[in-house]
């Protein structure tokens, strides 16, 4: 039985093989060159949003592709070093492809400069600096979904809902990375500290966050009503623990859109009810998209890694990134036909519209000027077994953030 | 027969202290010198901008770092942080308008300055309490850049460099830029290859063996490693900078943190400690191996039909490469540079060994 076993594995593989050569042989395949940090600093992102990038291409191939052409993702590792992000991105360009993203912030700093030179796009959801959203500067840079700044400034709007639109004596204590990420949000919540009349303060915690005694002891001082942390994978873990010993609530908790179910379970998913993030996608497994690919790719075998990993906001976040990569390509083929190049593309993307991927994210509206979509988020709440949206989708302060992007914006000098 | 020599002999001085004692290394290194002229016609931009460019910067690069640990002998984990004062300084005063020459120099300079300035703190003590000195060093300047946005360019933490340009001549295209960083890593090497015949190099040699016997030498053992120091600063600053203007096109704090620093010495050590080509060979190693192996095993699986997960294809490369340095390294000790060395003497008089050499 065994041989027969094996022999038709491999009969399956050859089938396999014979059958993704015969997908390579179509005519230019619409690709997606996805250097990703796989083997050192963002691993506790990647794995999740690149496993996403292939499933979501396998589903669209099997729907025939986007108006007939095939769609290929090109995942490569750069171990978060900018010189072998930069050769990446050279290497694919060189071979034709003209849609990047990076995963990472300092090999998306590095390839910026050579994006906007050569006319490529370069999609960087949720890294790389965040003023990039104003189209009219970096034209080439698509960083669609919420910027830092944004997400800030939507957590402070929540807060202001909890309140009672009055934020005069409430207090609000800001955990982060003493270091670029971290720092970003500060100037936004300065600002709306002296708009609304919250009082804010800062607590930094030095990389990589494994020691945050110091930090939390004073939080229990100073006794803020809400913790808003801008912190990584295991920090989470080490903040909670942390507010468990200085007897602070874990409701108090918003974090950042970097926390998913491997900090929840490493919390512990009891410990961790009341646990709040901001997000721009849907969590949890109750999504159409979801759904379809669990049906049409996992249960037959055919998703490209563990299911476990599926059940997981990251993925959805990857699904939620390389639905808007596809998404542009179907607006760039329904305007100009085949085939899709750089400038079309572009335009496909300035043409969608209010686009949530059948429900999975915050609906987005991409426009020349306006590459961040609208930069709606919501904050969700961990129930003990899944997110429970908390607001709507909001933008909130859109003003005070435009301004601080402009005003970073308008310091680039492109040349 | 390759060398067509019968040993190395000298009857003069002259002949003793000629920067190539063998005809055959001359020819070589006017070979590869003519090579590096007339990359740009043999090979695409692409190999020319995202391989052979920053190997050559990095390798000016690390061959700064091998003045103060292989010809000084003194340990230095803090190499990244002396190039981010090279790289800030020289972009800062591009964008205040100073020209580009000038801008260099300058990064030059001030990372000589902060370099040798550490240095007398630092050279009180001596090994591994240097090495960690020189460690504290790095996380100075890498909490100074995250914290200063007027340094690191706002709050993202990046600063644009303005186009490089020499005597007011914008330089853009892919193969000018080759050629600056060609140029500078071409006077770096002329002054590396020269210091053996130089009373400084010797100084610094005397010092590495053992400090006091070269003080009673009358060799100054403090006064070179500071020389040491700076140059080596000098060298690593203005390379920051080259490194900048024609490769990153902007400066941000990760191009310069602590495992670039580590990574600068793993150049160092695998190339081999106060060896030249040694330090292009390493550099070539620890900067373009991963990249290399990374498409090699890409392009394998696919040949092979293995349906290999994404991160277990990120992986293969990375144990690969760590398994190279070893390898290399208890193959010899003394790094790639002794390895070439070790394969020119055994071919120097072959096949009559039994020749002195």
């Amino acid at each position: 039985m065994r041989p027969i076993g094996r022999a038709l594995s491999f009969a399956l593989l050859a089938a396999g093989l014979l059958s993704a050569s015969a997908k390579a042989a179509d005519p230019k395949p619409f690709r997606v060159g996805v250097c990703y940090d796989l083997s050192k600093a963002y691993t506790f992102a990647t794995p999740q949003v690149s496993q996403a990038a292939l499933d979501l291409a396998a589903l669209v191939n099997m729907k025939g592709g986007i108006g007939g052409t095939q769609v290929e993702v090109i995942v490569r590792d750069h171990g978060n070093e900018p010189q072998r992000g930069v050769e990446c991105y050279s290497k694919l360009s060189r071979d034709g492809v003209f849609v990047f993203d990076t995963l990472s912030t300092p090999v998306s700093l590095a390839i910026l400069p050579r994006a906007l030179k050569d006319k490529r796009i370069l999609m960087q959801s949720l890294v790389g600096r965040g003023d990039a959203v104003d189209g009219t500067v970096f034209s080439w840079i698509y960083p669609v979904g919420p910027t830092y700044w944004g997400q800030a400034a939507n957590d402070i709007a929540y807060i202001k809902k909890l309140h009672g639109g009055n934020l005069s004596d409430v207090k609000v204590g800001f955990v982060y990375f003493d270091y670029p990420f971290g720092q970003e949000p500060i100037e936004i919540l300065k600002t709306l500290s002296e708009k609304e009349g919250f009082e804010l303060i800062l607590y930094p915690v030095p990389l990589p966050g494994s020691d945050q005694a110091s930090a939390w002891s004073k939080v229990r001082r100073d006794k803020p009503d809400h913790i808003i942390s801008w912190m990584l994978g295991g920090a989470h873990v080490v903040a909670s623990k942390e507010m468990k010993r200085n007897g602070i609530p874990v409701e108090k908790y918003i974090s950042v859109n970097w926390l998913n179910e491997v900090d929840i379970s490493n919390i512990g998913a009891d410990a961790a009810k009341g646990i709040k993030r901001g997000t721009n996608v849907v969590g949890g497994q109750d999504i159409p998209l979801y759904k379809e690919i669990v049906a049409e790719l996992y249960q037959k075998g055919q998703g490209s890694g563990p299911v476990e990993k599926t059940r997981d906001v990251f993925y959805n976040t990857g699904l939620a990134m390389y639905s808007i990569v596809f998404e542009a390509a179907r607006q760039a083929v329904s305007l100009h036909g085949h085939p899709i190049t750089a400038e079309t593309y572009k335009a496909g993307l300035e043409a969608i519209m209010n686009f949530d991927a059948n429900g999975l994210m915050a609906p987005i509206t991409v426009t020349a000027s306006d590459h961040g979509g609208g930069g709606r988020t919501r904050i969700e709440m961990w129930d003990g077994a899944t997110w429970v949206p908390q607001t709507d989708w909001i933008a909130a302060y859109q003003d005070v953030v435009w301004k601080v992007v402009k005003q970073s914006s308008s310091k680039f000098d492109g040349k | 027969m390759f060398y067509r020599l019968s040993g190395v002999h000298h009857n003069s001085y002259v002949s003793e202290s000629r920067l190539y004692r063998i005809p055959a290394d001359r020819n070589l290194a006017l070979f590869f010198l003519a090579l590096g002229l007339v990359a740009p016609l043999l090979v695409g931009s692409l190999y020319l901008n995202s391989y052979l460019l920053p190997w050559l910067v990095w390798t000016a690069a690390a061959l700064g770092l091998n003045l103060v640990t292989g010809w000084a002998g003194q340990l230095h984990l803090g190499y990244a942080a002396v190039m981010a004062v090279g790289a800030y300084s020289a972009v800062h005063a591009a964008k205040f308008g100073i020209p580009w020459e000038f801008a260099l120099l300058i990064g030059g300079i001030s990372a000589s300055v902060v370099g040798s300035l550490f240095a007398f703190a630092a050279l009180r003590v001596k090994g591994l309490y240097l090495a960690l000195t020189t460690l504290a060093m790095q996380f100075v300047m890498d909490w100074v850049l995250t914290h200063s946005p007027a340094i690191s360019g706002g709050s993202h933490a990046s600063l644009q460099a303005p186009t490089f340009a020499l005597l007011g001549q914008p330089i853009t295209s892919d193969i000018g830029l080759y050629y600056i960083a060609f140029s500078w890593c071409l006077l770096v090497t002329v002054f590396m290859l020269n210091l053996r015949r130089t009373g400084l190099g010797r100084a610094l040699v005397a010092v590495r063996e053992k400090d006091y016997a070269a003080a009673i030498l009358g060799v100054n053992s403090f006064y070179y490693k500071i020389v040491a120091f700076a140059t080596s600063s000098f060298i690593g600053g203005v390379s920051g900078a080259v490194l900048v203007a024609t490769f990153f096109f902007l400066a941000a704090p990760e191009q310069f943190s602590v495992t670039v620093s580590i990574q600068v010495l793993a150049m160092v050590i695998v190339g081999g400690l106060g060896s030249t080509i040694g330090t292009f060979f390493g550099v070539a190693l620890i900067l373009l191996a991963p990249g290399v192996v990374n498409g090699i095993v890409a392009k394998g699986a696919i040949a092979l039909g293995l349906q290999l997960n994404v991160e277990t294809l990120a992986h293969i490369p990375t144990a690969t490469y760590g398994a190279l340095i070893i390898i290399i390294l208890m193959v010899e000790p003394l790094g790639l540079g002794k390895l070439y060395g070790n394969i020119r003497d055994y071919l120097m008089v072959w096949p009559f060994d039994q020749l002195k050499r």
